[in-house]
């Protein structure tokens, strides 16, 4: 990649005489806090320390050994039915029809859409589960091609959250709190650890195109209190990934080059007259913006992809915005070390009509997910890649509405949920944490989401407890002042 | 980011140095100093644990208070004046036993040397200690002696010198006057100065030119816009709810409010009056309410679901947090869930301040099927609707006069009405049983009837009811109808039997509903509360809905005979609750019902369950009878199967007791008169007509107490669902006390803000004007004025600037006007290296600062410069290009709509403006009083490809050529955005570029024709399109030059 940029870079510099700037890379990489950030590792790090390494900033590693360099949240919005795909619950089915028993229960809080119900009538799944790979991992028949990697998955039954509806659970994964105001979980990782790519941002976000279902917002993917840098930047499936990349009609290449060459003229006879440190930082983010153009569109153009790669992904990879378009395009920016790349499928909210549509989302991202997985660890990327799937809760046990043959929904349930994680120092081919016989409450080795965070941020080489950022008068964190290391998953 | 490292190193040295630089010269001679080296440092490494928290306390031992850190311990004190070796403090921070070592060795916190040194220093010195600097009163200090005399305009300028002087620097010059204008139109108006104005300005030799200048711009009504978008990143404003749904709200009234108040340079502590009480002030304006919408802009909630008290006491919380942050730099939201840490105020007082907000008659979410604008609120009738309203009202008066004269004059025709009614009719109704006599002669006007007597519907059982059979309900399954669909306005009877075992805590008897919390319970429905029935008619519950609530429970296994009555009225008493026959005893819950309780579906009665609410499980109910008019007290008493009817008939008129003649006359009047009827049809088109006219006027989210609603209580761990002790409106005890003269209410709230005497309000206020400035606040966290903020640069300054503040009567512009007429503000960014590399942060204030234009005035003065600004002020936001590419596109505006300032830009809180976000402007989630500086490419790339300022480059590239001609082009073209002559260099490179282009442009003019094409302003055809082309190159060069982006 880095070839093709320069590639793009000189023929726009032999036409205009717009060049590089004599600039070292790593002056760049500080420059725009795509580095590895200074204030945050002089948070991490003791004092003394932090001043003697100032000059070297992109060669600075983690405090910690990290397992990962980067992460894949392949993020499942909506609330995928864990006892549908990956919780095997037999007993449940036996009892199909039955009641929620109140022992199992206990009285907690349902969400206000099925709470006033009645009745509470369990169902069972109607897929068909079998074990699959040397580790016997129990798939549901709606996943072939997940199962097909169980050996790489380190699959964890036990998630639980504490929000109950959409908009707060999917906050609170993302950003350690329900509530609006706080970083999200890449915005901290550009902030704790920067990047080491130069033409790319340090968190992108990719939205499954034209998918209904529970709103996201941008808040998702904000800084909070961190500084804007460290924002999520969305990849548009559109003639412009990043929002103005494309040059306005009628500017060519050659224009624009001329024009961002006078722009540099400008700012030097600037800098002469009057040295102020922001004139330099001015001059890099021309010319930041100038690769980025070349080196974006290079990123999400597939054509240099071999045909049996794209087969693997299936043949929704062809059109731009898929979930499987969204999966290739997470390997590439993976391989030119995006440090977390987001992505979005929505449609999981599964109230009414289960069986149809999960059987759909389940087509749409099975085989690109099993790709991914698979492409990484052929390309030897999986090793310091953190793969996690999931999304921000489960799907109660118990049918929302009447119990009508087919026709059944499920609710949202916050006390266990499935999810799984793969590559970047996690164990493979393991389970993690188990629920009850019904599937209601975990029975063993409880996952809270703020323990998930601390063990991916673990993974990355962070302790949770020392990734902090002063604002108004409060150190704060993505796990609040919660979160253990769920030290069995590691490898 | 460059401004990273600097910033670090900076705190890093200030905090180390005792006064800044000094200490570097003489450190033995200074003393240590509390406020800037001990209490920052206790407060970040000791507080969390020895702090103001008394759960997190640890051993007893508190370091925030001077008696508490000095007491004796039995034997031994944490801290001995004058005394290092028998200070406690000292032997555990610097003991080698990690069991003794503080902080504790796995804690994130530690000591150095240098601050353990310090510690010793001081309790050596004698431990002096303070109260922390913003909380002790205003002090306006006496100017300090300078040297350079000849410096200092004003005030601020001697306090300024003085500190520069302390450490041997001098000012830097002042600035030239073509950049002086520009600074000072872009700080006061947000707009840079056209040409003219400079010129005006540069020649003015006159004295006093500047003062003029900075007049004409303190009285430009683009003054209050500017301030303005300042304001509105305090308040969290945005044109929609938030949250997921984040459907558009109503609130732009508001800020045209806001603009307007401070246009009229509203005195700043009337300014936090209005806003957060301008409902309690004596005689409240329209305008006075209006202004307390400020308090209902946080994000409201509708995902279904959700519970509501969750969002609700969340919705308080925002309130408390925003009045905490944007007037008072507090951090109160730490107290939401436990004593501060860092600061004295403790979580009991989080609730008495949250006491104060929590009286509005408010529902937790808003409404996902309707309209409806959430409550309380404002109506704001145009002037036709206001008199719509007042016709219609005399309408219904005068209905109403005619229907009471119409009774009044009923007598004879009751006589006569006695006289003709057949015995036999009233005997066939003895003979029988009442559901025979309801069937046969029973009242008129009856709508539907359900007996349950053939299959029982869907999810329903056939029990045996009051009469034949009757059905037993699921809770789950609605047992529907085909009428019901009654407006506020029309007269209704619904009468039914039931039966229950048991009192549940909530359960739909009957409803005519959108939904339950998804639809703020649009209708009308029967609940049973607690045993209790409560029949309401509901346009968005609470606040504007009638309730009535039977003060006794009713009675449990056995068959009741329920009866609804309601008058059309709009108001509770309109309504009536019959039980056997007999009127109930009822409470008024709610009596505000001043719109529909219609929505578009849902608009027929059901009974037995709603969705998503509690249904009757286990409810049994017979004999559902519907009629479209208001029974007689007496006809639901014969439908209950009671006599009296017959039995007063049969007694004769003569005979009966005032009571009963008064209900024999309403029986008449309702069942059997036709003068009255005609009465009462014209009251009800009568008061349909008000209703349309009430229908149309639009609502604003405002402030209104309704003291009783609820009362407040402390919440454990801040969880809405644990409540703990009751608490009552209070002010945290470290600051002055409470007025005794002022209601403890939202208004004693803003006075005691607004008092001389409050320590925070006035240098909050300073700090943020002095922001808009100068960049930067005096104290350089204007969020946070606790021990964990940064003390201020210049504190007696600051002191000064608040006191006069004060005693200028808050008045905003003379204080504005203060600052820009400074020395200081006048100074040049131009300054000797050795200065930058000493004070990077310029927190001595001895140069300007060149600091990025703010998103809004990025936007607007590229507007500006090509011509294509409209100035209209206020109205409904806009919708420039850029929404149209948010994460959230919307539909965007042509016209004006593309070229108005960016206050007006509409706010999406999900998906904001993209380039207003990509240029650092605050999200509006929650309140924010300070906005990020940064620099990444996707700002350069808004710049350049962004079609506002594409278009706005080649409109000024058009208006140039038409008005100067090719030649005079670059140089117009330069000062026209930069705001100055070019110098040569400069013009050197300008002038190739535009030459170099416009031949290429000439060469390939499908590229130039292709230039031309973006944004919606026409083409002026005259002009070449290679020149125009051209322009527009040079123009965005312009507009991306730092000449341009950052301010002079």
């Amino acid at each position: 990649m880095e070839k093709g940029t320069m590639q793009n870079l000189s023929s726009a510099n032999s036409c205009s005489g717009y060049e590089l700037a004599p600039m070292s890379r790593r002056r760049l990489l500080a420059q725009f806090g795509m580095g590895l950030g200074g204030m945050a590792l002089a948070d991490l790090l003791p004092r003394a320390a932090a001043g003697a390494t100032d000059d070297a900033i992109a060669a600075r590693e983690p405090p910690l050994l990290p397992r990962a360099k980067r992460v894949i949240f392949l993020f499942q919005s909506g609330g995928p039915s864990q006892m549908d795909m990956l919780d095997y619950k037999p007993e449940l089915n036996r009892r199909h029809g039955q009641q929620l028993p109140e022992e199992v229960r206990k009285g907690q809080r349902l969400t206000a859409m099925s709470g006033n119900q009645a009745s509470l009538p369990l169902v069972g799944s109607p897929f068909r589960f079998a074990q699959h790979g040397e580790s016997g991992s129990w798939v549901s028949e709606l996943l072939p091609y997940t199962a097909q990697i169980t050996d790489q998955l380190c699959l964890i039954k036990s998630v639980y959250t504490d929000a109950i509806n959409h908009g707060p659970a999917i906050t609170f994964m993302q950003t350690g709190s329900q509530f609006p105001g706080r970083p999200s979980m890449g915005a901290w990782l550009s902030y704790g650890l920067g990047t080491e790519n130069q033409d790319l941002p340090a968190f992108v976000i990719l939205v499954t195109k034209n998918k209904g279902g529970q709103p996201l917002v941008a808040r998702l993917w904000g800084s909070g209190f961190l500084p804007a840098e460290h924002q999520g930047v969305r990849f548009r499936s559109g003639k412009d990934p990043i929002l103005y990349l494309g040059n306005p009609s009628g500017i060519g290449r050659q224009t624009r080059g001329r024009m961002l060459s006078a722009l540099r003229e400008l700012h030097e006879i600037q800098r002469e007259t009057n040295p102020d440190a922001v004139i330099d930082s001015k001059i890099a983010q021309y010319e930041m913006a100038f690769r980025m153009q070349a080196s974006v569109p290079d990123v999400v153009d597939f054509s240099d992809e071999p045909e049996h790669v794209l087969r693997m992904y299936g043949e929704d990879v062809h059109t731009p915005g898929s979930y499987a378009a969204n999966c290739l395009l997470a390997r590439r920016l993976a391989e030119k070390d995006v440090r977390f790349i987001q992505l979005y499928h929505q449609g999981w909210d599964q109230h009414g009509n289960l069986v149809k549509s999960i059987t759909r989302q389940c087509k749409e991202t099975d085989q690109p997910t099993a790709a991914l997985v698979t492409d990484l660890a052929r390309r030897g990327l999986l090793e310091d890649t953190l793969v996690v799937w999931g999304g921000e809760f489960g799907r109660t046990n118990y049918c929302q509405g009447k119990l009508a043959g087919k026709q059944f929904g499920r609710d949202h349930h916050p006390r266990c949920f499935s999810m799984w994680m793969a590559g970047g120092g996690v164990r493979p081919g393991i389970t993690f944490g188990a629920t009850d016989p019904l599937g209601y409450n975990v029975a063993e080795g409880g996952v809270h989401i703020h323990d998930l965070q601390a063990t991916m941020l673990h993974l990355l080489g962070i302790d949770h407890k020392k990734l902090t950022f002063k604002y108004q008068g409060r150190h704060f964190r993505l796990t609040d002042v919660h979160g253990n290391l769920v030290a069995p998953i590691l490898a | 980011m460059c401004l990273k490292y600097p910033g670090w190193n900076v705190l890093f040295f200030l905090s180390l140095c005792a006064v800044p630089l000094s200490a570097e010269t003489n450190p033995p001679e200074v003393r240590v100093d509390f406020e800037r080296e001990i209490r920052p440092l206790l407060a970040d490494r000791c507080f969390h644990c020895h702090g103001p928290d008394a759960q997190q306390r640890q051993g007893d031992l508190r370091l925030d208070e001077e008696q508490a850190a000095l007491a004796d311990r039995g034997g031994y004190q944490a801290i001995v004046p004058g005394d290092v070796e028998a200070s406690h403090l000292i032997e555990r921070i610097t003991s080698g036993d990690p069991d003794q070592r503080m902080p504790p060795p796995d804690s994130a916190r530690k000591l150095s040397e240098d601050e353990i040194n310090k510690l010793k220093r001081w309790i050596a010195e004698g431990a002096t200690w303070e109260t922390h600097w913003a909380f002790r009163p205003i002090e306006r200090a006496s100017l300090p002696r300078v040297q350079k005399k000849s410096w200092p305009r004003n005030p601020i300028d001697t306090f300024v010198l003085a500190g520069l002087e302390r450490v041997g620097v001098q000012p830097a010059g002042p600035v030239e006057r073509s950049r002086l204008i520009r600074r000072v139109s872009l700080d006061l108006t947000g707009l840079p100065p056209t040409t003219q104005e400079v010129d005006r300005f540069v020649t003015d030799s006159r004295p006093g030119a500047y003062q003029r200048v900075v007049d004409r711009l303190l009285d430009s009504v683009r003054f209050g816009e500017r301030v303005t978008s300042m304001w509105l990143d305090a308040a969290r404003y945005s044109d929609t709810y938030g949250y997921q749904v984040d459907r558009d709200r109503y609130v732009w009234p508001w800020r045209d409010w806001v603009i307007e108040a401070l246009n009229a340079n509203m005195p700043y502590d009337e300014f936090i009056k209005n806003q957060l009480a301008g409902d309690l002030r004596p005689d409240a304006s329209g305008a006075q309410i209006l202004a307390t919408t400020f308090n209902r802009l946080h994000p409201q909630k509708t995902e279904g679901g959700s519970v509501p008290e969750e969002f609700r006491t969340q919705y308080v919380a925002d309130r408390i947090e925003t009045v905490s942050t944007a007037l008072m730099g507090l951090t109160l939201e730490c107290c939401r869930c436990h004593d501060h840490k860092y600061d004295p105020i403790s979580q009991r007082e989080y609730y008495q301040l949250f006491a104060f907000f929590n009286n509005i008659d408010e529902a937790g979410l808003y409404s996902y099927s309707t309209q409806s604008v959430p409550t309380p609120t404002l109506l704001l009738p145009t002037e036709t609707q206001r008199e719509a309203l007042t016709v219609a009202k005399e309408r219904v008066r005068d209905a109403k006069r005619k229907l009471a004269a119409t009774a009044h004059s009923a007598e004879r025709a009751l006589v006569q009405w006695l006289a003709e009614v057949e015995p036999s009719e009233v005997e066939s109704s003895e003979q029988s049983s009442s559901v025979d006599a309801a069937e046969k002669s029973g009242p008129p006007h009856r709508l539907a009837h359900l007996d349950f007597e053939g299959d029982p519907p869907r999810g329903t059982i056939h029990i045996p009811g009051i009469s034949g059979q009757g059905v037993q309900l699921s809770g789950d399954d609605a047992v529907g109808t085909e009428v019901g669909d009654f407006r506020r306005y029309d007269p209704f009877t619904i009468a039914l039997a039931l039966r229950t075992e048991k009192h549940p805590k909530r359960a739909v008897v009957f409803h005519r509903s959108l939904g339950w919390t998804d639809a703020g319970s649009r209708g009308y429905e029967l609940l049973l509360e607690d045993g209790r029935l409560s029949m309401g008619l509901v346009h968005f519950w609470p606040g504007n809905a009638i309730r009535i609530r039977t003060r006794e429970k009713i009675p449990l296994s056995k068959w009741l005979h329920v009866t609804v009555v309601y008058d059309g009225s709009s108001r509770a008493e309109g309504l009536t609750l019959y039980l056997d026959g007999k009127r109930c005893e009822v409470e008024v819950v709610r009596d505000k019902l001043t719109k529909e309780i219609v929505g578009k579906d849902g608009d027929t009665l059901a009974l037995g369950a709603r969705g998503r609410d509690s249904g009757f499980r286990g409810g049994q109910i017979d004999e559902v009878a519907v009629f479209d008019r208001q029974l007689s007290s007496l006809e639901v008493d014969a439908l209950f199967g009671g006599k009296r009817l017959a039995e007063l008939r049969d007694r004769g008129l003569e005979s009966l007791s005032l009571s009963d003649r008064h209900a024999m006359r309403e029986h008449f009047l309702l069942s059997s008169s036709e003068a009255y009827a005609e009465a009462l049809s014209e009251l009800r088109d009568a008061r349909a007509e008000a209703a349309s006219a009430a229908e149309s006027v639009t609502e604003i989210m405002v402030m209104h107490d309704s003291p009783g609603v609820r009362e407040t209580r402390l919440l454990a761990r801040g969880a809405y669902d644990q409540p703990g002790e009751r608490v009552t409106p209070e002010t945290p005890s470290v600051f002055p006390p409470f007025p005794t003269d002022t209601p403890r209410n939202r208004l004693g709230l803003a006075r005691w803000l607004t008092d001389s005497k409050h320590p925070l309000t006035a240098r909050v206020a300073a700090n943020r004007f002095w922001q808009l400035v100068f960049g930067e606040g005096l104290v350089r966290t204007p969020e946070d004025f606790g021990t964990q903020g940064q003390s201020p640069t210049h504190p007696e300054l600051l002191d000064y600037l608040a006191a006069t503040f004060i005693e200028s009567g808050w008045d905003i512009k003379r204080l504005i006007r203060e600052m820009v007429t400074s020395a200081t503000y006048r100074q040049s960014a131009m300054t000797s290296p050795d200065l930058v590399a000493m004070d990077p942060e310029n927190r001595l204030l001895g140069r300007a600062q060149r600091r990025q234009l703010p998103a809004e005035m990025l936007r607007d003065a590229a507007l500006q410069v090509s011509g294509l600004l409209v100035e209209r002020r206020g109205g409904p936001p806009v919708k420039p290009y850029e929404v149209a590419v948010s994460f959230k596109p919307v539909k965007r505006d042509t016209g004006e709509g593309l070229y108005r300032r960016s206050v007006y830009t509409y706010w999406k809180r999900t998906g904001p403006a993209p380039a207003m976000m990509a240029l650092d402007a605050s999200k509006r989630d929650v309140c924010r009083v300070r906005r990020p500086r940064t620099q990444s490419p996707l700002q350069a790339l808004v710049l350049l490809n962004d079609p506002q300022f594409v278009e706005a480059g080649r409109r000024l590239s058009e208006r140039l050529l038409a008005a100067y001609g090719p030649q005079q082009l670059v140089t117009t073209m330069f000062r026209t955005v930069i705001g100055r002559e070019p110098t040569d260099a400069e013009q050197l490179v300008v002038k190739r570029l535009y030459e170099t282009q416009k031949k290429y442009f000439a060469l390939h003019p499908e590229e130039a024709a292709l230039a031309l094409h973006t944004g919606d302003a026409p083409l002026d055809p005259d002009l070449p399109v290679a020149e125009v082309a051209a322009g527009g190159v040079l123009a965005s060069l312009l507009m991306n030059f730092e000449g341009f982006t950052r301010y002079p």
